[in-house]
């Protein structure tokens, strides 16, 4: 927002500094907000944030939704939408108006009010979230000092909109759906918050912008990146998982399992109802990609980024460049990974991701201590490697039976 | 701020009415939930960001779903046939709670009461450096107190452990 308001102040200098359309595009703001009072620059300032979360993620969603097919095709030996538009890039577009004009059904029994107001709460925790991912040097919707704190009190109350789903529907499958999910969902913000409590404690800011900040300079703009740390790396893939865990995604997908429970928490959802589950789903997904980003894979640091007109807008590429690198990894992973049983999902999120996110912190906690660096980053990596052995033989150890049933046999 | 002050009451205190009031559990719930919201809000206009997230994820994240539990291993959710009077055959103990609640709420809001308790304005910490002070306070000056929770918690947890685990044994 702050950077958006310097960059309209001085837009003529700015514009005029680039080269062959420089001098047009300046003109062109002349005549457009030359010499508009202040309140109208502030006005923008804070517009100009809210239209680009609200045009570009759902844009991203709705051709990560085509991309998803097409790579979900291919995997699956098949060629995925290729018949709108050329290879089905209208695709998003015909699905839209397919589940707009499709019949809006509600069951006579089902809670109406909460049914209504399921769908709708499912979005608003979504969009919230982009709010604190810096997209690229400096811009940053909202440079809230408590960021994190932020990330996770609004993707908690996600799981609310989908049990009120799951209850108001009154079907026996989507109340297990709904309480598979809020299960799932409360499992695994526990590793997830703990593997960001490392990042916390190595940048000492809860801003997502400032821990965007700690990770620049090193070898072009690369080197500093917390994956490339020991710790970062740990935390890396236990908050990715975690992330894949709330937003329900293929390997995790209990709270829907189509073989088991229909659609669980949406069985009783249609029409545009529907699509606003999944564009909930998609957009907190993608923001938690950018939140991974942010926290490890350098943010919008890349060679090339930095501070200044042009290293912004690089800084933006190279944010999306990794964003998209998210995205596909999730495609990737739900398309070759099968879907983990019930209690396995609990005994992996409470059995070997919790104990290794405490292991983190304390790894965090060496590598802050320990100051000759080699030193620091055998200790880490032994006391790390140590850890994820004994996790990984204690789970392994467990051995495979045939499953006990409560209520079934 | 002025008006964003009465939003926010009137989301609070109608969340409230709408949690003692409403006939359906589920119902009180969500409105129950979206009181404690209004509750973050004034902390957010207190300038406590902090304390409003700590609000937001601890009540709306961890209490809300674990009262979801609670319900859904309670008789008859899914019906409207709560209690249709709010106070019941047992409106003294009402009463009485209501009197302690606000007898404690006078005794902090008279103004000589609150300047001991709270430190005086201007001698607070930047807006900035909210965060660091309150972790600092937490793991210097109140380390003890803070660890002691630790272990009531980590006790809780343990309990919750055994009592499930007696119906696991039983069960063989």
């Amino acid at each position: 927002m702050d950077t958006v308001y310097q960059f309209l102040q001085h837009a003529e200098e700015i514009l005029r500094g680039i080269p062959l359309i420089g001098g047009l595009l300046a003109s062109l703001y002349h005549a457009l907000l030359g010499g508009a009072p202040e309140w109208v620059l502030r006005a923008l300032a804070i517009a100009i944030p809210i239209l680009f979360v609200l045009a570009v993620f759902p844009g991203i969603f709705a051709y990560t939704t085509l991309v998803e097919r097409k790579a979900l095709g291919r995997i699956q030996n098949r060629i995925g939408p290729n018949r709108v538009g050329r290879w089905g890039i209208l695709q998003p577009i015909a699905d839209g108006v397919k589940l707009l004009t499709k019949e809006d059904i509600v069951p006579r029994r089902a809670d109406q009010f909460v049914h209504f107001l399921a769908p709708v709460l499912a979005v608003i925790p979504s969009v919230l979230l982009f709010s604190v991912v810096p997209v690229g040097a400096g811009l940053i919707p909202v440079d809230l000092n408590v960021g994190i704190l932020f990330v996770f009190a609004v993707s908690g109350a996600s799981v609310l909109a989908l049990f009120m789903g799951g209850w108001a529907s009154r079907n026996k499958f989507s109340l297990l759906g709904a309480m598979r999910a809020v299960a799932q969902v409360v499992s695994y913000e526990i590793p997830m918050v703990l593997a960001a409590v490392a990042v916390v404690m190595a940048t000492s800011s809860l801003s997502l912008l400032t821990i965007a900040k700690a990770q620049s300079g090193g070898f072009l703009n690369i080197t500093n990146w917390f994956v490339f740390r020991p710790w970062g790396f740990v935390g890396f893939v236990l908050f990715t998982i975690g992330a894949m865990a709330e937003s329900a995604r293929t390997p995790f997908d209990i709270p829907e399992a189509e073989s088991e429970i229909i659609a669980g928490y949406h069985t009783e959802y249609s029409g545009f109802k529907f699509a606003l589950f999944q564009l909930g789903e998609y957009l907190a997904s993608i923001a938690m990609g950018g939140i991974t980003v942010t926290m490890f894979l350098g943010g919008y640091n890349g060679p090339g980024s930095g501070p200044g007109f042009f290293g912004g807008l690089i800084s933006m590429v190279w944010f999306f460049v990794k964003l998209a690198m998210m995205i596909v990894l999730n495609i990737w992973i739900r398309g070759t990974w099968p879907r983990v049983r019930v209690d396995q999902l609990m005994g992996f999120a409470w059995k070997v991701l919790l104990p290794m996110s405490i292991a983190n912190i304390i790894a965090v906690g060496f590598w802050h201590y320990l100051t000759i660096r080699p030193v620091a980053w055998v200790v880490t990596t032994l006391w790390l490697a140590i850890w994820f052995s004994i996790l990984t033989k204690l789970a392994g150890s467990e051995k495979i039976a045939q499953r006990t049933y409560r209520y079934a046999s | 701020m002025e008006i964003a002050f009465w939003i926010f009451s009137a989301i609070t205190v109608l969340g409230a009415i709408f949690a003692i009031t409403l006939r359906n559990l589920f119902h009180c719930l969500l409105s129950l939930i979206i009181s404690l919201l209004g509750i973050a809000g004034f902390y957010l206009l207190l300038f406590a960001d902090f304390f409003a997230m700590i609000q937001a994820f601890v009540y709306v994240g961890a209490i809300a779903v674990l009262m979801i539990f609670a319900i859904m291993l309670t008789h008859h959710v899914m019906g409207d046939e709560g209690p249709r009077e709010v106070l019941g055959g047992k409106w003294w103990a009402g009463m009485g709670t209501a009197a302690i609640v606000a007898g404690l709420l006078w005794a902090i809001i008279r103004k000589d009461q609150l300047a001991q308790v709270l430190p005086a304005q201007g001698a607070g910490v930047p807006y900035t450096k909210f965060v660091e002070t309150i972790g600092r306070a937490l793991v210097m000056d109140w380390i003890v107190p803070f660890e002691a929770m630790a272990v009531l918690l980590t006790a809780a947890l343990i309990g919750a452990i055994v009592i499930a685990l007696e119906e696991v044994i039983r069960k063989r």
